[in-house]
């Protein structure tokens, strides 16, 4: 096996194309966690986003703007159904999330029957992808515009929306006051606060986040929809979100980690190491991460406390 | 007249909360409403501030009649509540807690300093002293409550109402909150006290309304009236007067030595902590809460098991042993919070009352429970506490305060066991049902038993132990027998100051 730019660069490109939807889907999760519910539908929301923007793509003839539309549309209205029964109904959030994960499933493989008459997979020459954006210094820089092949502007977007949940979050009067129903819902209502309206609307917007990345895997790097697209990446989203602390920016850092590990995985797949192993990694890194943060965390605190009794008696 | 409530009816399914209960409100004045546990006093206030809503009666502010439907349109109505348990943020800084829902902003943007500014403003106008950048969750419970009264007079209240505010004080921030409750009514404001604490009553309130069972059992001027005849309204009869004698003690029930913890937040919770209960004994820890009572109780319970030194309970080391361990080796336990750790809320009150002996020969067999023994035993106790239930098969949440708390007090105390370990027995229960479990840790004493009991309460203190230990930082700085001290010295020392004489 030779390393070399070519190949680095192509493991740094493929990062990021596999790093945007864990991205959105974790900020979404951040989103909903700080404004105190717990959101285990990512899984769900994405995988029907992805199979309805191919289903408007496909009878627009290829209009990506409706087709995109059509995939976050499908995931607020999914979002929509799971805050009325999470907020206004009192369900479980799990099962209510569970329940909209597997149904979507199932639904996405009966409807792909019912519309395409194919089972598992589905791809037609007529279908229109994102469009990929070239980098302005792919001429001057051609190394480094490489790192950036294949990108499409919902993956550059998904930084943005990085950023633009952390400001929304941390530095608007809307923001604070959703931070602040998520530290204690009890405290907001007593001054007057709708809380439940709140957190309807932090859900359903934060479908916007999931729809993108189902865009994203149905049009992005590939334009098709295959049976169970979204592979797990909600429930690695979720690690993502546990493990960033639900802050946007810690969030995205994990995503990236998720990101490596997931092309890394792919890349290592054309080495002699078998299939079954390489295509695990990137869910084997879930749980690890899972395992070290808790542990670290666990460690700090212990720690902590030791070294507070050690300086407590060098003092008396 | 700023404030008037006609005839205000309230029932919870057949419970009848408040009968036609009128209160009225002038400008600038500080009203008292006394009354105990389950009088409707909190019922009426709760209706006030928008939290309830009245079957019947009508409510007018400032002369014109109102329809509350939440708390914001009290609050627009010049309506604040300073509730009991703090509704606050605690990650979030005093500036952030003040100006919710109200914020100076630039273009959607927080405009921190603006916010500050304001903040700032407002506590040097009214004297409640801030630091508006302090984060919450480091402040003091007195700063607490003063950011609480702040967030009322942010939102221009005229009316503020204080549930309890002096439950979770300590005696110096009583002293200061009584201070500040005058400043507030000098500069116009007119407030509504709830409360049981007759003494703070007779210290701010210009009148003073009387609750019991849920009507109006009396209105009085302050100057016109006393204590002890608030209290004798309050109950409806006279107090008993506890007759204490001492035991003789004997062998030691629990004996701590050398006991130290550490937390995360990187002091030592518990530093050194020695003592003891004999047989015969009361033996009561007087301190601020927060000054490690809570971890030490954890401790000698089991409850926690990473700590340093030595627990002996009846002779036996249970040192870093589990909670089932130490209960066996003789030792029964009230917690302070009756909800969270003394009972479970769901279960029935035979349930309740059996927690913790279901394995005990008496109430089962091979794993098979005996509901006819577990039912005579919960139907006994329940008489003998004279606990007001309809069946012991109800729930316990459907319990007012105090009779939970018998309920508790019936499962711990009467326990075949030497030591029983008292949190906060009486926080927040009525004087009746207060009355009733203090006779039952005297009785237990003198029945050759052993109570350790922790208290903020400092009259509770002063009356019931023969021993008193003063906690101050996570150590035990002062022993002190019955009579050697009062509670002016001790509440000196709970802060950690010396007594000179």
């Amino acid at each position: 096996m030779i390393i070399s730019w070519t190949y680095i660069s192509a493991i740094i490109s493929s990062t990021f194309r596999a790093c945007s939807p864990i991205l959105l889907c974790s900020l979404a999760a951040a989103m909903c966690s700080k404004t105190g519910v717990f959101n285990v539908a990512m899984e769900g929301c994405m995988m029907l986003s992805a199979f309805f923007s191919i289903v408007v793509n496909y009878y627009t003839h290829g209009n990506v703007i409706l087709s995109i539309l059509a995939g976050i549309l499908t995931s607020m209205i999914v979002s929509g159904i799971l805050a009325f029964f999470i907020i206004k109904l009192k369900a479980s959030p799990v099962i209510a999330g569970m329940a909209i994960n597997t149904m979507s499933n199932g639904i996405t493989i009966y409807l792909m029957y019912v519309f395409f008459g194919r089972k598992g997979l589905f791809q037609d020459p007529s279908l229109v992808g994102l469009t990929k954006v070239t980098p302005f210094f792919s001429k001057s820089l051609p190394e480094l515009a490489s790192c950036f092949y294949g990108l499409t502007y919902v993956d550059y977007l998904s930084w943005i929306l990085a950023i633009a949940v952390y400001v929304f979050l941390y530095k608007t009067v809307i923001g604070y006051r959703l931070r602040a129903i998520g530290i204690n819902k009890e405290a907001a209502r007593s001054l007057g606060t709708p809380v439940e309206k709140y957190q309807f609307l932090t859900m359903t917007c934060s479908g916007i986040l999931c729809g993108l990345a189902g865009v994203l895997l149905s049009m992005g790097s590939v334009t098709l929809f295959i049976q169970n697209i979204s592979s797990g990446k909600g429930y690695i989203a979720m690690t993502a979100n546990n493990l960033g602390a639900s802050h946007p920016i810690g969030v995205a850092a994990a995503s990236l980690f998720f990101g490596i590990c997931q092309s890394v995985g792919s890349f290592l797949q054309q080495t002699s190491l078998k299939g079954q192993i390489t295509g695990a990694i990137p869910y084997v890194a879930t749980i690890l991460a899972s395992i070290v943060s808790s542990i670290y965390v666990k460690a700090k605190k212990e720690n902590k406390i030791k070294q507070a009794l050690k300086a407590q008696e060098t003092k008396s | 007249m700023i404030l008037e409530m006609k005839n205000i009816v309230k029932t919870y399914g057949r419970v009848v909360a408040n009968d036609n209960v009128s209160i009225d409100l002038n400008e600038g004045e500080i009203l008292a409403i006394v009354g105990e546990n389950g009088a409707g006093k909190s019922t009426i206030m709760k209706i006030l501030y928008g939290l309830e809503k009245p079957d019947s009666g009508e409510i007018y502010v400032k002369g014109k009649k109102v329809v509350f439907n939440s708390p914001s349109d009290a609050m627009k109505m010049g309506i604040g509540m300073v509730q009991q348990h703090f509704m606050l943020f605690p990650p979030m800084t005093v500036t952030e807690n003040i100006v919710y829902n109200n914020e100076q902003r630039k273009y959607g943007f927080l405009d921190k300093k603006k916010n500050i500014e304001k903040v700032r403003e407002l506590s040097e106008k009214y004297g409640l002293d801030v630091d508006p950048e302090a984060i919450i969750r480091d402040c003091s419970v007195g700063t607490q409550q003063r950011v609480e009264i702040l967030k009322t007079l942010y939102q221009n209240a005229d009316t503020i109402i204080f549930d309890e505010p002096s439950a979770v004080l300590t005696p110096g921030e009583v002293d200061d909150l009584l201070k500040t409750m005058k400043n507030l009514a000098k500069a116009g404001k007119s407030l509504i006290i709830i409360t049981h604490k007759l003494n703070e009553v007779m210290e701010v309130a210009d009148r003073v309304v009387v609750m019991r069972a849920g009507v109006v059992v009396g209105r009085v001027d302050k100057t016109d009236t006393s204590t002890e005849e608030l209290s004798y309204m309050m109950i409806g009869r006279q107090l008993m007067n506890l007759d204490i004698k001492p035991v003789e003690t004997g062998r030691t029930l629990l004996s701590v030595s050398g006991l130290t913890m550490g937390s995360e937040s990187g002091k030592k919770v518990l530093n050194d902590v020695n003592l003891h209960v004999d047989e015969g004994e009361i033996v009561g820890i007087a301190g601020v809460s927060g000054n490690g009572q809570s971890e030490l109780i954890r401790c000698i319970t089991g409850l926690e098991r990473e700590y340093e030194g030595k627990v002996l309970v009846d002779g036996h080391d249970v040192s870093n042993k589990t909670v089932d361990v130490v209960r066996k080796a003789g030792l029964s336990y009230i917690p302070e919070d009756r909800y969270l750790w003394g009972s479970a809320t769901e279960a029935s009150l035979s349930d309740n009352l059996l927690m913790g002996e279901e394995d005990s020969q008496a109430f089962s067999k091979n794993g098979i429970l005996n509901q006819k023994t577990i039912d005579r035993h919960a139907d006994q106790l329940i008489k003998e506490y004279k606990v007001k239930v309809d069946t012991y098969s109800q729930k316990m949440k459907e319990l007012s305060g105090g009779n939970a708390q018998k309920i508790i007090c019936a499962r711990e105390v009467e326990r075949d066991v030497p030591l029983t370990i008292a949190c906060e027995p009486t926080r927040g229960i009525d004087i009746g049902a207060m009355e009733f479990v203090h006779e039952r840790l005297v009785n237990k004493k003198e029945n050759k038993g052993g109570v350790l009991l922790v208290s903020s309460e400092l009259s509770e203190i002063l009356k019931l132990s023969d021993r008193i230990y003063v906690m101050f930082e996570g150590h035990l700085n002062h022993e002190f027998r019955h009579g050697e001290i009062d509670d002016r010295k001790l509440g000196i020392m709970m802060l950690g100051g010396e007594i000179n004489e």
